[in-house]
Parts: structure tokens; C-alpha cells; sequence
């Protein structure tokens, strides 16, 4: 999900630099106050950590092969903050170290990655552990935050692409969100395997939840879930609103419909296409986004396997 | 006088297995003394002990003199700069980007003044051969060079004792002549644990050996470690230049 | 295999690999915002910027191929939004923008990473304040990174040996295995580090 330079314009860029900066100061400040001294080597090898495991890789369907993103590992092993930071230091690194994922786009990549992927899925943890209490509830808490927390980032990141003007909202948001939902499935289930994984071979290191003094946690997650929620309202809201469906259909109820759309802000190439009995708007974006997921998955994942695997030999 | 003193020192691992059962043991100025024994025995905890970085707290009884004080919370950091310890592997003792950054670690640490710390450096570098590597990085090193660069991060502290930890282990005969030369030159008092009992013949004057997490035999290093029954009985093995010696003669 | 090599370039001799750390950092920059930025429509522009950017190659004696597959190898997702890029009016004009602008970028950040030592890239953070726990991070990071690659890719090679049937089920299981066990190497590695550096008086 490494958003490279060229795709967002200068605006998007801003937005998203400025919530992730917002962010990772949040975090660093909370981190200055509580990370005891000799956790701190270990903020850095989590970065190192991070950065190898997401080299892991592992088939997910038509020989195609996925790799973890590790943000909600990253959170639930040593906290949202460090979280945060931890996958910060990542992106930074890939960025000047590898050319992986843009310098102007390193803040819509945190965004994504750090603050929703980590925080945001930390958040949805926490939430699931209020419910679920048992050990068994802190693996289906791993799973359904990491899970959430990938198609969330993956909606923002569509959102995005889509507000900086080079992908059309309506294709881009279903086939992003498609894909990554099959996608998250993997990084729920390695998540899970890991965490169980290492409280096999080190229950010292999961035996206590690592979570800020419990004053700080309620405010942390709060401003996280603000940050969250502009990113959100910022990236998401503008084209949901003007999305052919629920919503749409409750404005022609209401009487309103031609105020509400009187030119699609991007047209989808199906549209134009008369399916027998398939013609309404809805289908033809249903059909959008299913044919985009298809050439998403098909394309793009046999490209870059061909390109890495040919890179890696030659490199 | 004694550099190092230990004295009737016990210690346990936070699971409660005992690590350390009533050692004592002392290097005097100048010496060089070899802890000996099979995996298991306490010779790197015992090591860490040396240096102050295992805590002082209910699992830990004895105590550990160096330069005449006693080892306390109070003056743990005073201990660090006076004991420099060598860690078995050069990968977590290099934790800087650049050698330039990480030989500078110590004398930072310590507050030698920021003019002087380049100057130190250089010649740290320059003590172990390695001069001109100030801007490399340590994962471009060869396993002797870091093992070398690790030193040159411990003498930039200017220890007035050494403790090392398996400096052979990881490397290749060559590495391994270079750093016995080095470590041979080294005027501090020096105390080395190792496997390679080749290098502790080679190096030091007397031994400890450790089983168990006890000092079973201590004496002359020839004298010890070219007792055959003692070693074998210990999972070790008389070094082969001592092949033809016996003990008692 | 070692994955050292990664960053083999940045330790070249040439003119561009002298300049200094900050220039070239300030000069990636200020090229990459005005490519985000630049209208399309101002074609020199770009015809310049890959003409700068192809003289610093070959100044910077990089191999041309080493580069070029740099280039070929975006992200997947990079390649998707290229192809939904063509689904929407003008659809081919926007592709072509967007890859003339991502190559021109990427490009830059490509010759900036393979000239540029990654500690002269930390003392310029460093010196404009970026807080100091980030930088120690960064720092360890970089120091470590290579050798957890190295670490997972050895026992990548070690469960593929073992293992004769790989099922979908089970490679998910081994490489969440992998994963769990360099978590746990990373932590009693930072802790050993953590002891190193207190003996050496951190504190």
C-alpha cells in the first residue's frame, strides 16, 4: 500500500502530512514521558523487525502472494504509541533508504499505515477486549484489528488517489476495498498466528499488555480516533456523498435527487455501457468496481511478481 | 593490589534457577586471568556482574570490588567507564550506523569533552589497525573487523580493566591471530572467558574454571587446563599445546 | 546471502556521492515537489528533469541497469491505480501523467538513497531537530535491518527444506512462524543491546 511521489497532488500530500504529523508528535510526546529506558533499543529493533517481516511472504490466491503489514502487531506487542513510531521509522527508512514509497507521499503512507494501521487497529483491539475479556478474545481482538484496520487503511488510501484526481472514485474505492478485504484476511490470520507464535516461546513478552497509564489511554485513543475521523471525513466523506447508492437512494426519496448529483465528478468507462437488464447506475458501479478489483488482483499482482522476482535476481 | 575483587558472589535468573553459587575471585594489575568452563557454567553471567549491568537486588548476594570500591547503585557509572566489557557477539555491541558513531558511544557517555572525542577515536582506531574506517558501516565489516571495532569502543573509554566474552567465537584463524595480539599488548587487567582454550593458554596466567555456575579449580592456567581428567570431567578438552605436559610432574 | 548489498551504492566515490548530505537532501526534495506540482501541460519541464536526472546517473556512476530495474519494480499497487487510472475520461492522458510524474520521483529518491550514506542522511534530521527518539530508532533500524532479513531469510530456506507438501494452510502457519520467532530474536537482541550500551554507559 506504499503510495509512491506523482500519484497525490499538493494538497492531499498536506492534509495527510499534516494529521501524520500531528500523530506521530502525539506519540512521541507520550513516549518521552513513559518508555522506560530500556525499552528503547527495542523500538528500534521492532523497525527492523517490521521491515523483515513484511519480506515474509504468503500465497493468497492464484498464485499471488501477500506480505504483513504489522502495524497491529506492532501496536499490541509494545503499545499504540510505539506503534505509531515504530512503523513511522519503517516508512521512513523505505522511503530513504530504498526509494520504496514516496517522500511527498510519506505522509499519506504513515497516515495509512502508522495511524490506521497501527493506532486505528489498536483502537479497534482495545475495543474488542472490553467485550471479550478471555485469552481466546485478545487472538479474535488481534484478528478483527488487524482485519478492520487494513480495509480501513485501504479506503483512505483510495480516497486519496481518488481526491488528488488520478483515479475515479468509483472504480478505485470498491477495487481497493475488495482486494484489500481478501488481503486483510491474511494479515489477520498471520497476526494472530504470530502473536500466538511468540506468547509460545516467550510468554514473558505478551503476559502483560502493553498499554499507557490508564489516565492516558482513554485521551490517547481519543485524539487518535480525531485524527482518524478527520482523515476520514477528509479523504472518504466527500465522494461517499456523492455515491450512487444508500445514501442516493434516500435523497431521490426524499425528493431532492437532482440536486444531489447533476454531473458525476468522475464518469466510470462501464457506464456508458448498456448491460441488458443489468443498466441502472448501481449495477454499472457494481460492475465498475468488480471488474477493477479483477484487473487490480490479475495485473497488478502477476506485474509485480514478474518485476520483483526478476529485480531480486538481477539486484 | 587487586583490581577486581569477587567475593562469595550468588546470583539467580529471574525464573529463579541459580546462576552464580558463591563465587570468588580476584585479578590483580596488570594480570590476565581466564574463566574456563562448559556452556551453562555462569561465565557470561558472572561476566555482566563484573561490569554492574546485572542489578543488585534480592537475587543477588556477595559482592564485587572494583579498584578497591564496591560495586553499588551509587557508583555504577564511575564502574562502566573503569570496566569495559567485550560481549560475545560484535552484531549487539555495534549499535551505531557508523564506526565513527559508535567507537564516539563510549567517551560521549562519559563526558570527554567534544573536541577531544574525534581525537579519540582516531587513535582507538588506530590501536586495533583499523585506522580510516571512521565512516564505514557496521553491517560491512567482517566478523574481525567488528570484533576489532567493538575493542576500539571499549579502549575509547579508557577501562583500567577488561572483560571479555568469547572474543574469538566468530572468527576466522586470521581474526582470531590479530585480536590475540591485540588483547596480548593490552596493558589493563584482563579477564577473559572463553572456549578457545588454545587462546587462554596463549594469554592468561591463571584460570578459573566454572561448573555449574561454581568455581571448581582455579591455579596456573598450564597447570589446570593440562589436567586431563579435571577437563574432560567439565566437558572441556586439554588445549593440544599442552598435549605433552602433565599437571604433576 | 547477505543483504548488505542493499545499500552498496551509497558508498560509491564520485562527484554527485561528495556533495554534501543536506544539498542533496534539500535538492530531492525541492525536485520532487515541483514534479507533484508542475501542470502537465509544461512538457519542458519535464523533459529537463529527466535530462538533470539521467546526467546525475551517469555522473554518479550508477549502473544504468540497476537503476532501470528500480524503476520496473513499483508496488502492485502502484500498477493497479495505473490501470484503473485508464478507467475514467481522458483516462490515458492521466496514466501517461502519472508515470512520466512517479518515474521522474521515483527516480530522484532512487539516486538520492544510492548516493547518499544513510548516517549523513540521519545527521541532517538530526540537525533539524527531528525529536532524538525518533532518530535513535532510525538509527537502530537501519544498523539492524539487514540482519533480521538476513535472519528470516535463513529460516525461510530452513522450513522450506522441511518441508515437502506446502498446502496453503501451512505456508500461512510457517510464515507467521517466522515471524513470531524474529520477534522474539529482535526483543533478546535489543535486550543484549541495551546491555552493551549501559556498559558503555548510557543512561
Amino acid at each position: 500500500m506504499h503510495i509512491p511521489d506523482g500519484f497525490l497532488d499538493l494538497k492531499t500530500a498536506v492534509a495527510t502530512g499534516v494529521l501524520s504529523t500531528a500523530a506521530v508528535g502525539i506519540s512521541l510526546r507520550r513516549l518521552n514521558g513513559s518508555l522506560p529506558r530500556r525499552k528503547v533499543p527495542l523500538m528500534g529493533l521492532a523497525g527492523a523487525f517490521v521491515f523483515a517481516a513484511q519480506m515474509v511472504n504468503f500465497p493468497v490466491a492464484g498464485g499471488t502472494s501477500g506480505h504483513l503489514m504489522g502495524g497491529v502487531l506492532a501496536a499490541v506487542l509494545l503499545g499504540p504509541a510505539a506503534g505509531v513510531v515504530v512503523i513511522t521509522s519503517v516508512l521512513i527508512v523505505q522511503c530513504l533508504l530504498f526509494a520504496d514509497g514516496g517522500i511527498v507521499a510519506l505522509g499519506a503512507n504513515v497516515f495509512n499505515m502508522g495511524v490506521i494501521g497501527s493506532a486505528g487497529g489498536y483502537a479497534i483491539y482495545r475495543g474488542v477486549r472490553l467485550l471479550f475479556r478471555n485469552e481466546r478474545g485478545r487472538y479474535l481482538a488481534v484478528v478483527l484489528a488487524a482485519w478492520g484496520s487494513t480495509v480501513l487503511a485501504a479506503a483512505c488510501c483510495a480516497g486519496e488517489l481518488a481526491w488528488s484526481g488520478i483515479v475515479p472514485w468509483r472504480s478505485a474505492f470498491p477495487a481497493m476495498t475488495n482486494v484489500h478485504m481478501l488481503i486483510a484476511i491474511g494479515e489477520a490470520v498471520i497476526s494472530a498466528l504470530a502473536f500466538s507464535a511468540i506468547a509460545a516461546a516467550r510468554p514473558d513478552i505478551v503476559a502483560e499488555e502493553p498499554r499507557s497509564a490508564p489516565v492516558h489511554e482513554g485521551k490517547d485513543l481519543l485524539l487518535y480516533g480525531a485524527l482518524i475521523t478527520i482523515g476520514v471525513v477528509l479523504f472518504i466523506s466527500p465522494f461517499a456523498s456523492r455515491w450512487p447508492d444508500g445514501l442516493e437512494a434516500v435523497a431521490a426519496k426524499l425528493g431532492f435527487e437532482s440536486a444531489a448529483v447533476t454531473r458525476p465528478l468522475v464518469a466510470s468507462p462501464l457506464e456508458g455501457y448498456t448491460i441488458p437488464g443489468l443498466g441502472s447506475p448501481v449495477a454499472a458501479t457494481v460492475i465498475a468496481g468488480l471488474a477493477g478489483t479483477c484487473i487490480v488482483f490479475t495485473g497488478g499482482f502477476f506485474l509485480a511478481r514478474v518485476l520483483t522476482r526478476r529485480g531480486r535476481n538481477e539486484a | 593490589m587487586n583490581m577486581l575483587e569477587v567475593n562469595d558472589l550468588s546470583y539467580s535468573y529471574p525464573d529463579g534457577k541459580p546462576a552464580l553459587r558463591g563465587v570468588s575471585m580476584h585479578a590483580a594489575e596488570g594480570e590476565c586471568v581466564g574463566i574456563v568452563g562448559p556452556n551453562g557454567a555462569g561465565k557470561s553471567t558472572l561476566l555482566l556482574h563484573l561490569n554492574g549491568i546485572l542489578p543488585e537486588d534480592d537475587s543477588r548476594h556477595g559482592k564485587v570490588v572494583v579498584c578497591g570500591d564496591r560495586i553499588t547503585s551509587a557508583n555504577l557509572h564511575e564502574v562502566h567507564r573503569m570496566v569495559g566489557l567485550l560481549f560475545q557477539d560484535p552484531d549487539d555491541q555495534l549499535f551505531c550506523p557508523t564506526v565513527q558513531e559508535d567507537v564516539a558511544f563510549g567517551p560521549a557517555q562519559f563526558g570527554s569533552p567534544a573536541g577531544e572525542i574525534d581525537r579519540i577515536v582516531r587513535e582507538s582506531l588506530a590501536q586495533v589497525g583499523l585506522e580510516g574506517f571512521e565512516r564505514r558501516s557496521p553491517h560491512h565489516l567482517s566478523g574481525g573487523e567488528k570484533q576489532r571495532v567493538c575493542l576500539a569502543g571499549i579502549l575509547a573509554c579508557n577501562p583500567s580493566i577488561l572483560v571479555l566474552d568469547e572474543p574469538t567465537s566468530d572468527l576466522d584463524p586470521r581474526g582470531r591471530r590479530e585480536l590475540t595480539r591485540l588483547i596480548r599488548g593490552l596493558p589493563a587487567t584482563r579477564v577473559i572467558a572463553s572456549h578457545d582454550l588454545e587462546l587462554v593458554v596463549d594469554l592468561c596466567s591463571r584460570v578459573y574454571l566454572l561448573d555449574g555456575g561454581e568455581v571448581v579449580a582455579s591455579g596456573p592456567a598450564v597447570e589446570i587446563l593440562s589436567d586431563e581428567e579435571l577437563m574432560l570431567a567439565h566437558g572441556l578438552e586439554k588445549p593440544h599445546s599442552l598435549q605433552h605436559r602433565h599437571p604433576h610432574p | 546471502m547477505r543483504h548488505d548489498y542493499i545499500d552498496r551504492y551509497a558508498r560509491l566515490d564520485s562527484p554527485v556521492h561528495r556533495l554534501p548530505a543536506p544539498l542533496k537532501l534539500a535538492l530531492a526534495l525541492a525536485l520532487v515537489i515541483s514534479t507533484v506540482v508542475v501542470p502537465f501541460s509544461a512538457f519542458l519541464y519535464f523533459v529537463a528533469c529527466a535530462l538533470f536526472l539521467f546526467s546525475v546517473i551517469l555522473l554518479a556512476r550508477l549502473p544504468i541497469s540497476f537503476v532501470a530495474i528500480r524503476l520496473l519494480t513499483l508496488e502492485p499497487l502502484a500498477a493497479g491505480v495505473a490501470i484503473l487510472a485508464v478507467m475514467q475520461p481522458d483516462g490515458l492522458f492521466v496514466l501517461i501523467r502519472i508515470l512520466v510524474k512517479t518515474n521522474l520521483c521515483l527516480l530522484t529518491m532512487v539516486l538520492l538513497a544510492n548516493t547518499t550514506p544513510f548516517a549523513g542522511i540521519l545527521d541532517v534530521l538530526r540537525s533539524l531537530r527531528v525529536p532524538p527518539l525518533l532518530i535513535t530508532v532510525l538509527a537502530l533500524m537501519y544498523r539492524y535491518v539487514f540482519l533480521l532479513i538476513d535472519q528470516s531469510e535463513r529460516m525461510t530456506r530452513a522450513r522450506k527444506s522441511r518441508t515437502f507438501v506446502p498446502r496453503r494452510g501451512s505456508r500461512w502457519k510457517s510464515a507467521a512462524g517466522i515471524v513470531g520467532q524474529l520477534f522474539v530474536r529482535s526483543t533478546e537482541r535489543a535486550e543484549r543491546i541495551y546491555a552493551a550500551m549501559t556498559a558503555r554507559g548510557w543512561r
